[in-house]
């Protein structure tokens, strides 16, 4: 706490800018009409689920010292259209037309293998800003190439119908999702000894190495997890939607225009340190619902995309650097 | 005197395969559209790949010189696209010439702020710019008034793209004026090399007494003037802007840099680099218009372009590493007669 | 009697919990070479950082020519005229040599092309002997001794009126490092001032006027030169009473062979290295950095590449290529970087304990918490590392705690043979100590340890052999009657005799 403090007073101009935020947002919520109800609670974490799971997905890729991936976007998009043109073509097997276990399946594999042949590059050693960016050019190509860049939809009702729009116990299945995968992924993280190579190996990478953990399958298997989760959450909104696009998530998503993006920031606004070895998924997932609740107020006052985007980006620029200037021993810092 | 200067170019490529290998490619490129496509070096079309690298090459170079320096600057699409707002928002109320000043006042202000940012508060660039990314998108779309801005009056843009000299604008001319002086002071400036150092060698430069402030201000400052100056083009060449646009930029920027040699651990690369990967990938977007692809298709060829220069860059290192391997074990063997000689002698003198 | 030009009084430096410098005095007269020796962490680097504007955090007083001063760049102290060749490489390996040269500084040129520096560059190279380097190439491009070479003129040209050489001929040959001394001698000649740090004793004798030695980070004297000899500057570097920080050697040898080394040849050594090691016994290898020592130890542990080679443990016949097989063979390395890959500084204590033996803690991949701390206290006590402290960040330690931590963490997955590269550096004695037990201690029990350092003390006074090397080569022998101080120290700076000392 006097470390808290101190680092207040040692940076006064930033911190009186930070406090002013912080009691705008606090405004904010109790001015805006509507906020404090059970019904946009509910709102504001279904939202947060959609970029939170593929975030808690980000997270382990984080953690482990690799960054992040910048094909999350074209990741879901491929995953997208491969479980829409299952469901609606069957890959061409007339039996399989409309089967969610077969669509998902293959997507799943689609998903996996994305994410694990850019996990493979990355833990050879190439960077994985350079690798992700490659890498979600040519998805984001085999995407449209597939489609045709057309709508792919298939009829309703279908198998599909409890993922995208079904609900158990007055929360909609993602929201169900949300909550199961963050108490999973941080029962992994905290008690299996994969989660714990994951913070070692994002600690130090050459003491990880000298005690036997190689970066090596530790990329493959976190890029793979990040796109396992995209892969699903792109399955769950192709069902809700009962069709895909290969640019559904480029441009319609949410107020940001771009997933991939707002991924990364739920990450960073958690907390999480970049430099890998610091941080939890439950970290995450409170940034994600920390972004909903910001951009479901803005949407509640009737604010544009623009300005909205512009709160989300202010408050993500915030939190990294406040948590560059108060976190001990320098999270975002070299 | 010839036979040095060609001499010298020689030793350059040796010394630097990967300027050789994006001058191979950017060759490659050209001739296979050139010989697939009939009107491909025809001169009107040299004309467009001069137009398109006006915008490409400056990202290209704003991207380098923050890749030399060891950081990354993601949110130069967006830099771009708010500038081109202002600027067309401001041309038809104040005119194009201060409304360009003031454009390209902002978004260098912006990427000194960046840099000042990194360098003051020690945050990574990769970290911030992801936010500033958004925040600046934010921004362009409120400016922009959530809809696209338009000029009404023509005049400029027509200016912008007449003819000179069969091939070139004035807007290429602006920006080959640019990189002329960027490259000289990236290379001769005792500035531009503190650039270099702090990128491909941190510790090493902090050790020897190098500031980190400035290079990374003036960096960054570099990139946000770079990235305003494409947006200025665009915008004013094409009379609209949006908000939203020019995020392509930030891929195909990233290609152009690192297609032209610059290596993701910094200190390396340079101006020439920068201009002949744009070109290559100027050459590449142009050809494929040909072949009626949609634009997702020109982005998937981009990224194997960039795919084939990584894993060339990676065989690159491997092949270094390898040599000096070879050179430490032959300065270690060419010590060891000496060595060996002494203690044969004086054994023989303690027998 | 002149007034000294530069004056240092009180000066203490700490970093957290580790002391730097205590209350050091330190001085140097116009035209004077200044010798300032001590052993590894005796806090050397650090005064000297101070003393040339890389440190302002320091209490104390700093006098420049009667004045008080306290410079916050290097910079500023380059602009009154202190400049410094860092031990440390501190060139820029893509860029040119003559760019490298005239890096930073107050007098380099705002604008000049490279062929203007390259000329520029000429004299300064050539007063340290690289008359035949193409100034305009990559440094990379040189050898290590040939850099530091670059290093030297890059001080040259700054100009400067107080020089300070950190370890400038560490990695010469002999013609290289005389013309060194030469060049220094002629500059004191010429009216400035030269402070200089080695651990070559000869050249100290050879060219100081005074020496100032430190030792653990307190000053124990300035003398002058001709006032010492080999043996006595010895004693006051190393201090005679610490010999009761060693435990008791054993009486008797080993001689159950447990490991053998064939044909070892690993990078940097001139010839392959063939030897024994017996089971529960402490082997040290002695040697400078860059003689061989510290090579082999990391290429039995399958961390540095070699030509040919390998390894007969328990009659089983291999060679591991990667530290994971090291490991997979009961082989643990400590390499003498905790800093780099010893340590995981971010995370607790416990973590780093348990690191590279996550089974003994967990069943099917899930770890039990009670197990892990059980674990980890058992280890913790087993070094004497405090309890209490399991959950803190391993960051926050010690020197000495963090060594404990970065060795003990091997135990966990018992290993047969421990490698350890400079076993206690940046340790402060009562660590020191602790360890040493816990070695004999260890070795008592059957484990076989093998370990390499350039501290003369700890090569001396805890194994019951030594191995020494010199430039590559391995030299000799020492069995447990015939290891003193003064003889390895000869055998590992001049084995040949060549500068008669």
């Amino acid at each position: 706490m006097q470390d808290l403090i101190s680092s207040y007073k040692k940076n006064l101009l930033l911190s009186i800018l930070l406090t002013f935020f912080v009691l705008l947002f606090l405004y904010g919520i109790f001015a805006t009409n509507n906020y404090f109800t059970w019904f946009n609670f509910k709102t504001i974490i279904r939202d947060a689920a959609l970029y939170g799971i593929m975030a808690i997905g980000l997270t382990f890729v984080t953690l482990s010292g690799n960054f992040f991936l910048l094909s999350i976007k074209e990741t879901a998009a491929i995953c997208c259209v491969s479980f829409a043109m299952g469901m609606s073509t069957g890959y061409g097997v007339e039996s399989w037309v409309g089967s969610f276990p077969i669509s998902l399946l293959v997507t799943l594999l689609i998903g996996c293998l994305a994410g694990a042949a850019q996990g493979l590059f990355i833990g050879l050693g190439g960077n994985p800003i350079v690798v992700t960016l490659g890498g979600a050019g040519i998805l984001y190509g085999i995407a449209t190439w597939w489609t045709d860049n057309l709508v792919i939809s298939f009829r309703r009702p279908n198998d599909a119908e409890w993922l995208g729009t079904g609900s158990f116990l007055g929360l909609p299945t993602i929201t169900w999702s949300f909550i199961l995968i963050a108490i999973l992924a941080e029962f992994v993280l905290r008690y299996t000894n994969f989660g714990r190579k994951v913070y070692l190996v994002g600690s130090n990478r050459a003491a990880g190495k000298a005690t036997g953990h190689e970066n090596l399958s530790m990329a493959i298997i976190v890029c793979t997890i990040c796109s396992a989760l995209c892969a699903f959450v792109a399955v769950a909104f192709a069902a809700q939607m009962s069709s895909a696009q290969a640019n559904y998530f480029s441009a319609e998503f949410g107020s940001s225009g771009d997933m991939t993006i707002l991924v990364i920031a739920t990450v960073m606004v958690g907390g999480n340190s970049i430099m890998g070895g610091y941080g939890n998924t439950i970290r995450t997932s409170i940034g994600a619902i920390f972004i909903a609740m910001i951009d479901n107020m803005m949407v509640l006052n009737g604010l544009n995309s623009g300005p909205r985007i512009v709160g989300v980006g202010l408050m993500i620029v915030f939190s990294i650097l406040v948590f560059a200037l108060y976190a001990k021993g320098s999270r975002a810092q070299e | 005197m010839q036979n040095s200067f060609i001499s010298k170019i020689k030793q350059k490529f040796i010394s630097n395969p990967d300027l050789t290998f994006a001058f191979f490619l950017a060759i490659t490129v050209y001739s296979y559209f050139g010989f697939s496509v009939e009107v491909f070096a025809s001169h009107n079309l040299t004309f467009a790949i001069l137009e398109r690298f006006a915008v490409l090459g400056l990202i290209g170079l704003a991207l380098t010189i923050c890749i030399i320096a060891g950081e990354i600057d993601l949110s130069i699409g967006s830099n771009a696209a708010l500038c081109a707002v202002i600027v067309v928002k401001l041309t038809d109320p104040i005119g194009a010439p201060l409304a360009i000043v003031i454009g390209l006042f902002i978004s260098t202000g912006i990427g000194f702020i960046q840099g000042f940012f990194i360098a003051y508060l020690r945050v990574r660039a990769i970290v911030l710019t992801v936010g500033t990314l958004m925040l600046l998108r934010g921004i362009s779309l409120v400016v922009a008034e959530e809809k696209t801005v338009m000029l009404t009056d023509f005049r400029v843009p027509d200016f912008i793209t007449t003819k000179f000299f069969m091939y070139f604008s004035p807007a290429s001319i602006m920006v080959i004026f640019v990189f002329i002086l960027v490259g000289i002071f990236m290379r001769f400036t005792k500035y531009g090399r503190e650039i270099y150092a702090i990128g491909g060698a941190r510790k090493e430069s902090l050790a020897a007494g190098v500031p980190i402030k400035r290079p990374m201000i003036i960096a960054f400052a570099l990139s946000g003037f770079c990235a305003g100056f494409a947006g200025t083009v665009i915008g004013l060449k094409s009379g609209t802007a949006q908000g939203l646009g020019l995020q392509y930029l930030l891929l195909a920027g990233t290609v152009a840099a690192f297609v032209g040699g610059v290596s993701i651990l910094g200190g390396k690369g340079g101006i020439i680099g920068a201009a002949v990967g744009a070109l290559t990938v100027n050459f590449l977007n142009t050809g494929l218009l040909f072949y009626a692809l949609q634009v997702h298709f020109v982005q998937l060829f981009t990224s194997v372009l960039l795919v084939v220069v990584i894993v060339f860059q990676t065989m690159s290192r491997i092949f270094d590493q390898y040599q000096s391997r070879k050179a430490f074990l032959e300065s270690v063997d060419h010590r060891r007669e000496n060595l060996l000689a002494k203690r044969d002698k004086f054994n023989l003198t303690n027998k | 009697m002149q007034s000294p030009v530069l004056k240092i009084s009180n000066i203490s430096r700490s970093f957290g919990a580790i002391h730097a410098l205590k209350k050091v005095d330190f001085e140097i007269n116009k035209g004077e070479i200044m010798g300032l020796v001590g052993e590894n962490g005796a806090g050397k680097s650090t005064l000297v950082k101070i003393i040339s504007g890389f440190d302002n955090g320091y209490e104390g007083e700093y006098k420049l020519n009667g004045q008080v001063v306290r410079f916050e760049t290097p910079v500023k102290a380059e602009l009154s005229g202190i400049a410094i060749a860092q031990q440390e490489l501190s060139l820029i390996p893509n860029m040119s040599v003559a760019e490298n040269i005239f890096l930073a500084g107050a007098k380099v040129k705002k604008f000049a092309t490279l062929k203007k520096l390259s000329e520029e560059a000429k004299p300064y190279l050539d007063a340290v002997g690289l008359s035949d380097i193409d100034p305009s190439i990559r440094t990379n491009l040189l050898s290590v001794g040939e850099q530091h070479l670059v290093e030297v003129a890059r001080l040259l040209s700054h100009d400067a009126q107080i020089l300070i050489l950190d370890e400038p001929t560490a990695a010469l040959g002999e013609q290289e490092s005389r013309r060194i001394l030469d060049m220094v001698q002629k500059i004191a000649d010429s009216g400035k001032s030269i402070i200089y740090i080695s651990h070559r004793l000869d050249e100290i004798f050879k060219i100081t006027n005074r020496i100032a030695i430190l030792r653990d980070g307190e000053s124990q004297g300035i003398i002058n030169t001709k006032d010492l000899n080999v043996d006595s500057l010895v004693e006051i570097m190393l201090g005679r009473e610490l010999k009761n920080m060693f435990p008791v050697k054993p009486t008797k040898i080993k001689e159950d062979t447990i490991l053998e080394v064939k044909n070892l040849w690993p990078d940097g050594l001139i010839e392959p290295v063939n030897f024994k090691v017996q089971k529960g016994e402490i082997l040290g290898l002695a040697g400078q950095l860059g003689s061989g020592a510290g090579e082999v130890l990391a290429a039995i542990a399958g961390a540095l590449q070699i030509r040919s080679g390998s390894l007969v443990l328990n009659g089983k016949e291999f060679m591991p290529s990667s530290p994971q097989q090291a490991i997979k063979n009961k082989i643990a390395y400590c390499s003498s970087d905790r800093k780099k890959d010893g340590l995981f500084l971010g995370r607790p204590i416990m973590e780093n304990l348990t690191s590279p033996a996550l089974e003994v803690i967990s069943k099917f991949g899930i770890r039990s918490a009670s197990r892990e701390q059980k674990y980890s206290k058992n280890l913790a006590l087993e070094f004497l590392i405090d309890v209490k402290r399991l959950n803190d960040e391993s960051g926050l330690l010690s020197g000495g705690n963090q060594q404990k931590v970065a060795l003990g963490k091997w135990l966990s997955i018992s290993p047969e043979i421990l490698l350890v590269n400079e076993p206690t550096r940046g340790v402060d004695v009562g660590a020191k100590s602790e360890i040493y037990q816990r070695m004999r201690e260890l070795a008592d029990n059957g484990t076989t340890i093998i370990f390499a350092s350039t501290d003369i003390q700890e090569v001396t006074y805890l194994p019951e052999r030594v191995l020494s090397f010199y430039q590559g080569l391995l030299i000799r022998q020492f069995g447990l009657n015939d290891i003193k101080t003064t003889s390895i120290l000869k055998q590992i700076t001049d084995p040949f005799n060549e500068t008669n000392l």
